[in-house]
């Protein structure tokens, strides 16, 4: 009778344990969401505007290919730093 | 965008174009470029289309991570530089000039 009790508290702790470990790894390693777009892909063609005081401005990617290379620069919001 | 635009002489000698992209207005980002003086485009990707195929957008944030891409002649993408590794882009200008060493 002892023994059943023994080995239903190590039953649940097994258990609690086998569910509880991967969480507290998870957190310990914040992992940086894995990239779409990995180097050596083709970079997606896109049409874009910009003011440049006086007009809107089309950019597409495109239009540098075979001239340029290009830096993408994605930022968060105009007015932060960086 | 103030790094890039320290480095845009080499960049650009490097016959490299730096665009800029952020879910701001055309308007917003043009203020933005007058007060920090940059001087090359601010792409306005308003509703952020370009960013989700991009991969780049954040839904928490509803905007997008900090992320540049550095995509050669031929359109394919030769660096990427992610998160706080977006902050001084030295790996894409080293990067650039040593394309144009190599030509």
């Amino acid at each position: 009778m002892k023994r059943r009790g023994v080995s239903a508290v190590l039953a649940v702790w097994l258990l609690t344990a086998a569910m509880v470990c991967p969480q507290v790894r998870a957190q310990g390693k914040p992992a940086p969401a894995p990239m779409k777009l990995k180097v050596g892909d083709v970079a997606p063609d896109f049409k874009l505007q910009y003011f440049d005081g006086n007009d809107d401005k089309n950019v597409t990617l495109s239009q540098y290919r075979g001239k340029s290379n290009v830096v993408l620069a994605f930022y968060i919001f105009a007015f932060t730093g960086g | 965008m103030k790094a890039f635009q320290q480095n845009l002489k080499k960049l650009e000698a490097a016959d490299t174009q730096v665009l800029g992209v952020s879910m701001d207005s055309p308007y917003a980002n043009k203020a933005f470029a007058d007060q920090i003086g940059v001087t090359f485009p601010l792409l306005s990707d308003w509703g952020g289309e370009v960013t989700r195929q991009y991969g780049v957008y954040v839904d928490k944030y509803k905007a997008a991570r900090r992320v540049n891409f550095l995509i050669g002649k031929d359109g394919k993408i030769l660096e990427e530089q992610i998160d706080r590794d977006a902050i001084d882009p030295k790996k894409i200008v080293d990067e650039c000039e040593r394309k144009k060493l190599n030509r």
